[in-house]
């Protein structure tokens, strides 16, 4: 048999495995439950919990695009390993009292959360809209990186739109049939099974490219000391585009619309234990750098579109490796690029049927909004999927901007924990000033002033504006805001 | 240990080891080489400093107050 028809095999496997399993995970619930639907009923134990946190964090990304960037880039794809492992840190402080603020008043989504704290219909609608717009843009990508590996595993004989398509597919199935249940049991499945591959074929793809660890490093040190070092000659990136882009990382983490619902779905003492054992994630994208490093000196960058292929092209041209590598290789993205893109599906329908559907439409039934959520998972499944295949420029601007606009939930949400002077006006005028910088100085413009990112400039701004508006604007104080402090 | 108490210290022991590993601090560390266990010792430092950090948190986590009135789910 030919390699990708192994490849081929073994893919298509995985993904039949994925779909049973979760199928299965949703069934024997209550499936006429919102609550079920949305939050797991609240009740989802540590194991799971753990997964579904990590597969969210292990993406496309970690598997196509932390090889490119140690590949490309050298040191400062250092700070992938550094954000993730301290980003889940504050969670351990605010994911208990967001997860008992949630049960107070019933929330599932982050657009809630605004609503109610500010007693804002607007804010609810504009973080619910801002949401949808990051998923999709989320969703996109993941998408490009299942239809790539699809494409590059079976030697161009699956094409892009039925990559997509298949593997995708089947994350609305399960998710839009088990709900949140479904997503987190999944990604225990595929969060196994892609660290498994990331460490057997990371290693093996150091040693059989070069003696060992040692000495590959050795050897870039001694040609260019400044790809394994930042802001120095030869070095990829400066000490300020470093720290900063750590640091929007880190804020920008638990702002994720998905991670409330998360918070929602657990019991403060499982948040806290999940923190506690998250830190192996972070360690488990070292082989993924690892490989990047090995690529270099070895692939010809002219030879690839683009750093994200390194790995695919390390496997199925420069190595010559047996097919069933390919297949398993695959498989392990695919499940990095599912286990991300479900939870996200699932949160994005949250977000548009809890947030602003039913903001705008009071009188639904429970009932009747879950029926809406299944539909909308079908619905938002297909947008992502459209724009994927079909999008143009300017949508992909538009999604962009949105999905760096997530971190500027930061000053709203941490003075709903913590501060009451905070108002609505005052939230609404920082988020749009910060979200409209950021938008500029990273789309718009060609660099930032002394190279900050571009989402830490809209910070400073979205968090003075607040300030000053909401000592302008405030006046009498509620009984939420006092409940959200006190949680 | 009160509440309030935990809270800080749990922060001063997350955030002290963050520094460490962003600019100015981290330049401590912005070297390639000694290799140590096979790794430059920028990536070998970020490591080690990930590795006390949580070591740090999981002590602190026998000491959360909060632990006794929660058992299981609220």
């Amino acid at each position: 048999m030919e390699h990708w028809q192994i490849a081929l095999i073994i893919m298509i496997s995985y993904l039949v495995i994925a779909l049973v399993v979760g199928v299965w995970a949703g069934k024997g619930q209550d499936s006429s439950s919102l609550d079920e639907f949305a939050v797991a009923g609240g009740k989802l134990g540590l194991i799971v919990m753990w997964f579904l946190m990590g597969g969210a964090v292990f993406s496309a990304f970690s598997f196509l695009g932390a090889p490119g960037w140690a590949y490309e880039k050298g040191a400062p794809a250092y700070y992938i390993i550094i954000y993730t492992a301290f980003a889940i840190l504050p969670w351990y402080i605010i994911g208990p009292k967001i997860s008992r603020i949630g049960k107070k008043f019933n929330l599932y989504t982050l657009s809630s959360f605004f609503r109610v704290r500010y007693r804002s219909k607007t804010l609810g609608i504009i973080v619910g809209l801002l949401a949808l717009l990051a998923s999709i843009q989320y969703l996109a990508t993941q998408l490009t990186g299942m239809a790539h590996i699809f494409n590059i595993m079976t030697e161009g004989r699956i094409p892009f739109w039925l990559g997509a398509l298949l593997a995708y597919g089947i994350v609305v199935i399960y998710v839009a049939t088990g709900g949140l249940r479904a997503a987190a049991w999944s990604d225990v499945f595929q969060g196994l099974l892609m660290i498994i591959i990331s460490w057997v074929v990371g290693i093996a793809i150091v040693n059989q490219l070069h003696d060992s660890m040692g000495v590959m490093f050795t050897n870039i040190a001694a040609e260019n000391p400044g790809f394994l070092q930042i802001g120095k000659e030869g070095s990829a990136m400066g000490t300020i585009p470093f720290t900063t882009t750590i640091l929007v990382s880190v804020i920008g983490f638990l702002m994720w619309p998905h991670l409330f619902t998360k918070s929602y779905a657990s019991s403060p003492k499982v948040i806290k234990k999940t923190v506690l054992v998250y830190p192996i994630f972070a360690l488990f994208l070292v082989p993924l750098l690892l490989v990047g490093f090995a690529a270099k000196g070895i692939v010809d960058a002219n030879l690839i579109e683009s750093a994200d292929q390194v790995l695919p092209f390390l496997i199925t041209t420069v190595m010559n490796l047996p097919g069933w590598v390919y297949g398993l290789v695959g498989a392990g993205a695919l499940a990095a690029a599912m286990s991300s893109a479900d939870a996200i599906t699932h949160n994005a329908t949250l977000e548009t049927t809890d947030g602003v559907i039913r903001t705008i439409f009071k009188d639904l039934s429970d009932k009747t909004v879950l029926k809406i959520m299944r539909i909308g998972v079908f619905g938002i499944g297909g947008l992502a999927y459209i724009i994927t295949v079909f999008g143009g420029q300017g949508l992909i601007v538009l999604l962009l901007g949105a999905y760096g606009a997530i971190v500027q939930f930061a000053p709203g949400v941490y003075s709903a924990l913590y501060w009451r002077g905070a108002t609505a006006k005052g939230v609404i005028s920082g988020l749009v000033v910060g979200a409209m910088l950021n938008f500029y100085f990273q789309l718009v413009a060609d660099t930032t002033p002394l190279g900050i990112h571009a989402g830490i400039i809209g910070l400073i701004a979205n968090v003075v504006i607040m300030i000053v508006v909401s000592l302008l604007t405030k006046s009498d104080t509620s009984e939420e805001e006092d409940t959200y402090i006190r949680s | 240990m009160s509440k309030k108490k935990f809270t800080t210290i749990y922060i001063m022991i997350v955030t002290i080891p963050f520094l460490l590993l962003i600019f100015p601090l981290f330049e401590i560390a912005n070297r390639a080489t000694p290799i140590i266990m096979g790794l430059p010792f920028s990536f070998f430092y970020i490591i080690l400093v990930i590795l006390i950090t949580f070591s740090g948190v999981l002590i602190l986590y026998k000491f959360d107050p909060e632990h006794q009135f929660e058992e299981g789910d609220e």
